[in-house]
């Protein structure tokens, strides 16, 4: 008997100090002074310490929450020849029913080919007529439109992805939602404008000549000059992390630098957070552990060319200019600096590779000098298909294929032959997807080559069709939260619980003196616990959520009262305490099982069923019942075993 | 401290007036809901909701100032709520107005602008539901609603018997339709989250009602002689001070998550409210009289099948 609740008395303390070491980093990141959490950012621990904290959703930390739809009939009517006026006749029938509610569509499906397959076949028409380059047969027409939709979606996935991507979210979720669907969540985004224009454009795929390279190499070199004339006396990084941030007005700067020593320091490139490129962002991680600065510069280099040095020497055919994808943040800040812009000519700009590769232990990504006029756009393409080259030079290595219409072929022609031994730059989304050599006159059939893989140039091919997306994307929902609403948010759900549970603790207290005191402490513990299996497995803290744990607050008392009413109906029949004990915990055992599974079964069809802030509140009031199982039943029957092992007690505080 | 010792309160032959008080309730609450219909939420009616925060710096702006701002415009005659105090409010937009939903807020924000040029505000939040969204929601809420009763239907015959499953529905549709009708009465909006609080309250409600009817298998088991009245009775009687107590600490939790839980909360926080109250009431009231009823008049002279298991 002793033995076993020692064993019992090491779990509870186990449990309570895992609990308390799981959410350590949260009461570390939320009692942190503004000031040690810029110095945590520049040393590239926040993100790590964000990942061991508690999980905000939308609707507390701000964000943006969308969902996407693929407008089928937009791409089906995109596919079709021969429309004429019955056509849009039964399109616009069709498009009536997809928009009712799923039971007053002639037939119950969700499925938008079905409603055009009845319509069509009830007015007698063959899908045939209109897309005759689909199939023979109505199925093979549907199967075939099927595939096609399917394929509109990944490609608008794939442009999505490569969007948000850019636009560097710390992170962004971007799943499929049934066939149709695209659901985006954006957390802690803080122009929620912008981001929902990126993600509404549609794509631009661009060829566009690149700038020659003496010419790129005079301008980098002009840069590099106007950067080291500015820092002036070389400072010590350590000084350049502290220095104020930098407000480069360019008509006092060069005084104010020189006087105070105002440079574009590691610290400074790096402190301003708010919009961190994932890949950056793992990058620090790994940087920061082996070097102080999370830059990758070669120190002597960067003393007397600080731009060119964080650009990195490595240089080879095809890849003239590249950076260390740590630096690209650095690179882009100097790029946008006013004095640097008149250095770059205006029908010029600086536009970085969408790929990035790896050489020695480093990832690179290229930079081009582009201009910045098209001279041709994703309009007049028709195709893109991946394959094997066939011509002497790209025998057997993979290949992407583009077939353009009359008039790209025409403007493509004239472009090429005036600019032969050039390189043209295949743009998609502002990034470089390829910087082929222009090696004769082209047509309106071309080839990429110089591609790596084989899935790279499937993935070129996606991208380049994507660029021509058939189908426009809808947004179907849209929650946008902002930052001020969730701060209120996350102070009022505070609020509420404190004061939740300082009533109820006192009111134990009260009601039941030491068995209270008992009680009260199984309720901290549950609060804990919750909160850490919210830590530990990575679920999401939404406001309902909050309210799901202040609910359980009251609720999970509830165990407790029932064995303490119980124990009190023990004590009046005459019954010794601990007699009294031991049949109040074992007589209020079923009732409380019952009632909590009735409770816990809502939950879990509330988590089935619910969308984000629901499916918080389930998992929080779920995990509540369960932990308070544990507390207010396993730990407070062995605080009395311990209480009631000491002496007999002849009278119980309850 | 204690609140009643023993209490031996006879509630089961008040029955007739609970049954008066909740039946008047109810009527009220189906006439209002048939009437006017509860007040759906952005989820399920489907439109665009935008939430904005004036600077408290430039005074407080009136629902009225607001709503004249938008008189001429497309958007005229939409729906201008305040969202918890004079500078926040809440402008909706009808699915039907004839405006893309995302061009919706950018016109609002455009009109604000234009129109108020001597005030600031701040987006404090946007939703945007297309209709073909809020229908499947609509869809989907009824589905979850019914598995949950289901389930916990299933679970309650399993684990006591058919009329006490018949009972706990009584207890249900008693605790769901009164709490929907003082909410809409009230001018809550039902959302989804609140259709959490909804499906919460029947857990609760539930877990009231089984903790009588768990007092009430375990009495049928030791008091064989006593007719099925005093049971119930005696039962509810014994379990009187927990369900005071839970129901006074839950009511004090949910009460304090109204009044400080915010304003995003606010309708959750008060369906919680009222069924806490009516989920208390009905326990004692309807789910175990109930019982009774079903059992004078369909199980004859006979006892409940309970009485006579081991178990």
């Amino acid at each position: 008997m002793r033995k076993n609740s020692l064993i019992k008395t090491i779990f509870v303390l186990v449990v309570v100090f895992w609990a308390l070491y799981a959410l350590y980093p949260t009461y570390q990141l939320y009692t942190m002074t503004p000031e040690a959490k810029i110095k945590l950012e520049d040393e590239g621990k926040m993100v790590s310490l964000v990942d061991k904290s508690i999980r905000l959703g939308l609707d507390l930390q701000g964000g943006m929450y969308l969902i996407l739809e693929v407008d089928l009939p937009a791409l089906l009517e995109h596919l079709a020849d021969g429309k004429d006026q019955r056509f849009e006749e039964l399109m616009t029938r069709v498009r009536s029913d997809f928009e009712m509610d799923i039971n007053d569509r002639p037939v119950h499906t969700d499925d938008f080919l079905k409603l055009l397959e009845y319509r069509f076949s009830e007015a007698g028409v063959s899908l045939k007529e209109y897309w005759p380059d689909e199939g023979d047969s109505d199925k093979m027409i549907l199967d075939k439109l099927k595939d096609e939709a399917k394929d509109a979606m990944d490609r608008s996935m794939e442009i999505l992805t490569n969007r948000i991507d850019q636009f560097g979210v710390s992170e962004p979720s971007i799943q499929k939602v049934g066939a149709h669907r695209i659901l985006i969540q954006l957390p802690g985004i803080s122009d929620p404008d912008q981001a929902e224009t990126l993600i509404g454009k549609t794509a631009q795929l661009q060829l566009r000549l690149l700038e020659k390279t003496e010419v790129m190499n005079r301008i980098l070199k002009r840069i590099d000059e106007t950067m080291a004339r500015e820092r002036g006396s070389f400072a010590r990084p350590a000084e350049m992390i502290s220095a104020e941030a930098d407000k480069d007005t360019t008509s006092q700067q060069s005084e104010t630098i020189e006087r105070k020593d105002k440079v574009i320091g590691i610290g400074d490139l790096f402190g301003d957070a708010e919009i961190k490129d994932m890949e950056e962002a793992e990058m620090d991680e790994e940087e920061s552990t082996a070097s102080d600065s999370t830059l990758v510069v070669d120190e002597r280099m960067f003393q007397s060319n600080p731009f060119l040095a964080l650009l990195g020497e490595y240089r080879e055919k095809g890849h003239e200019v590249s950076a260390p994808v740590e630096n690209i943040k650095a690179v882009n800040r100097i790029l946008e600096r006013d004095d640097i812009k008149k250095i770059i000519p205006p029908d010029v700009e600086f536009v970085w590779a969408s790929e990035t590769y790896k050489r020695a232990d480093r990832t690179y990504r290229d930079l081009f000098l582009l201009m910045k006029e098209a001279k041709l756009t994703g309009e007049y393409l028709i195709d893109a298909k991946e394959g094997v080259g066939q011509s002497a030079e790209s025998a057997g290595r993979p290949i992407v294929s583009f077939r353009l219409n009359r008039q790209g072929a025409r403007i493509i022609g004239s472009v090429s032959k005036k600019n032969i031994n050039r390189r043209l730059a295949i743009v998609l989304d502002n990034r470089v997807i390829s910087a082929p050599s222009i090696r004769s006159k082209l047509g309106a059939n071309n080839q990429i080559t110089g591609i790596g893989s084989m899935d790279e140039a499937r993935m070129i091919a996606i991208v380049l069709k994507a660029g021509a997306l058939p189908a426009p994307v809808r947004i179907e929902q849209k929650k946008t939260v902002g930052p001020s609403l969730g701060q209120d948010s996350i102070h009022s759900g505070q609020m509420a619980a404190l004061i939740g549970i300082c009533i109820v603790v006192l009111f134990m207290i009260l009601y039941y003196r030491m068995a209270g005191l008992v009680a009260d402490f199984a309720l901290i513990m549950n609060l804990l616990v919750l909160l850490a299996v919210l830590v530990q497995f990575r679920f999401v803290l939404t406001l309902p959520g909050v309210a799901g744990v202040v609910l359980t607050i009251g609720m999970a008392v509830d165990a407790n009262v029932l064995v303490f009413e119980r124990i009190r109906e023990e004590l009046r029949t005459g019954k010794t305490v601990r007699a009294s004990i031991d049949a109040g915990y074992s007589r209020a055992f079923t009732t409380i099982l019952d009632a909590n599974i009735t409770t816990l079964l809502t939950a879990l069809v509330l988590y089935q069923f619910g969308t984000g802030p629901v499916r918080g509140f389930a998992v929080t009031l779920s995990i509540g019942i369960l932990v308070s199982m544990f507390t207010a039943l396993f730990v407070t029957r062995l605080i009395f075993g311990h209480i009631t092992a000491r002496k007999i007690l002849t009278k119980l505080s309850i | 401290m204690q609140f009643f010792k023993t209490p031996n309160l006879d509630f089961v032959s008040k029955r007739r007036i609970a049954y008066f008080i909740s039946g008047g309730l109810i009527l009220a609450s189906l006439i209002t809901l048939i009437i006017q219909g509860p007040n759906y939420g952005i989820d399920f009616k489907g439109g665009t909701e935008i939430t904005i925060r004036f600077l408290v710096d430039e005074g407080e702006i009136s629902i009225n100032e607001i709503r004249d701002v938008f008189e001429g415009t497309p958007l005229e005659g939409n729906e201008i709520k305040s969202f918890g105090s004079s500078v926040d409010y809440l402008i909706y937009i009808e699915q039907e107005k004839g405006v893309d939903n995302t061009e919706a807020t950018q016109l609002v924000y455009q009109i604000l602008t234009e129109k108020l040029p001597d005030k600031t505000f701040e987006k404090l939040g946007e939703d945007v539901i297309g209709p073909r969204i809020g229908s499947e929601l609509r869809r989907a809420t009824i589905i979850a609603s019914i598995l949950a009763l289901f389930l916990i239907l299933v679970y309650i015959g399993w684990r006591f018997e058919l009329i006490f499953s018949f009972g706990a529905i009584i207890a249900l549709f008693h605790d769901v339709m009164i709490t929907l009708g003082i909410f809409t009465i009230m001018g809550y909006e039902l959302s989804l989250k609140e259709i959490a609080a909804f499906l919460t309250i029947i857990g609760y409600s539930l877990n009231d009602t089984i903790v009588v009817y768990d007092r009430i298998r375990e009495n049928l088991k030791v008091l064989r002689s006593e007719t099925l009245e005093t049971i119930i009775n005696r039962s509810i009687n014994q379990c009187l001070s927990r369900t005071i107590i839970t129901s006074l600490t839950t009511f004090v939790v949910v009460l304090v998550l109204f009044l400080f839980g915010g304003q995003v909360i606010k309708g959750f926080a008060f369906a919680m409210l009222i069924g806490v109250v009516v989920g208390t009431y009905s326990s004692v009231f309807v789910a175990s009289p109930a019982v009774l009823e079903w059992q004078s008049r369909h199980g004859g002279k006979g006892r409940l099948k309970m009485a006579k298991k081991k178990k």
